[in-house]
């Protein structure tokens, strides 16, 4: 599965547009993360805690999107776009979504 | 009016009753453990700050010279892809950054008088800096010569005991036909 977040696939043909798929997901660490970041809160700088969280979620949603995109048939996702939004303290929703396509076999 | 003076009398008694190692902590009456802990406060608020502003200038270097390390992998808001790609997926770049204790509390107070508040604004600057540049390492890591369409994103990002804001920066990284090759199209 190719997702890109321009409107073709380099290289590739798109021959059918098969509608928005989407992945979400809520996600949350657990509670020792959350007292290391208020320690690391003292002094600033990157939290890396959530930073890992965001990325596991940002990963977690992106597979659902493909798993969404896949029982579609479709061959990759375009024009994908993230968001992210925190729903409550120590929690946040990773949204990804794109357009479903259908590629010409390649060539080689 | 509330009589204080009987409780912090039992105060003044149940940290005599405490071992000395906790006295030192504590202090000796009731008076001297409010002082202790806005000492303590100051203390911990002001080594975090001073620890806060070195960590700054040093990313700040760090990041300089990773950028000049960078320099030829380009960066493309445009969708237009050109006629050498070869290949193309999407990438991603993003760090979470908060600002220190004694900051944040000095922000509480900035934002009744309103304007520019240079603090958060050199923090939001910083965190997008680095996604981006953790975006052109993932790139280099992959193999990408360039990323197009690159798009930036924050959110306000709530934790148990802290706020914190994520910056994100995603594009699609393309790899090119190698140069000596003619491109099929033209």
């Amino acid at each position: 599965m190719i997702i890109t977040n321009i409107e073709n696939i380099p290289g590739r043909t798109v021959t059918e547009e098969l509608g928005l798929v989407q992945g979400s997901t809520v996600r949350g660490k657990h509670i020792g993360k959350d007292i290391a970041a208020f320690f690391k809160g003292l002094i600033g700088g990157e939290i890396k805690g959530y930073s890992d969280l965001l990325v596991e979620g940002r990963e977690e949603a992106t597979s659902r999107m493909e798993g969404h995109a896949k029982d579609l048939g479709a061959d990759a996702v375009v024009n994908v776009r993230i968001t992210t939004s925190s729903i409550t303290g120590g929690a946040v929703e990773l949204l990804a979504y794109g357009t479903a396509v259908k590629l010409s076999p390649a060539n080689g | 009016m509330v009589d204080f003076s009987s409780q912090i009398d039992e105060f003044d008694k149940a940290l005599a009753e405490m071992p000395e190692v906790m006295q030192f902590f504590f202090g000796g009456n009731f008076y001297d453990f409010i002082a202790g802990n806005i000492y303590q406060a100051i203390g911990i608020g002001g080594l975090g700050w001073l620890i806060a502003t070195l960590y700054e200038r040093r990313h700040n270097k760090q990041m300089a010279e990773r950028e000049a390390l960078l320099g030829d992998i380009k960066i493309s808001t445009t969708k237009h892809i050109g006629s050498n790609a070869a290949s193309g997926v999407m990438i991603y770049g993003s760090v979470v950054v908060a600002h220190d204790f004694f900051r944040t509390l000095i922000i509480q107070f900035r934002k009744i008088i309103g304007g520019n508040i240079k603090a958060y604004e050199r923090l939001v600057v910083r965190g997008r800096r680095e996604a981006l540049i953790r975006l052109r390492e993932d790139a280099r890591l992959r193999g990408f010569d360039r990323v197009v369409n690159v798009r930036y994103g924050s959110s306000r990002i709530s934790g148990l005991f802290i706020n914190a804001v994520e910056l994100v920066a995603y594009g699609t990284g393309i790899k090119d036909h190698a140069k000596t090759n003619i491109s099929p199209k033209s």
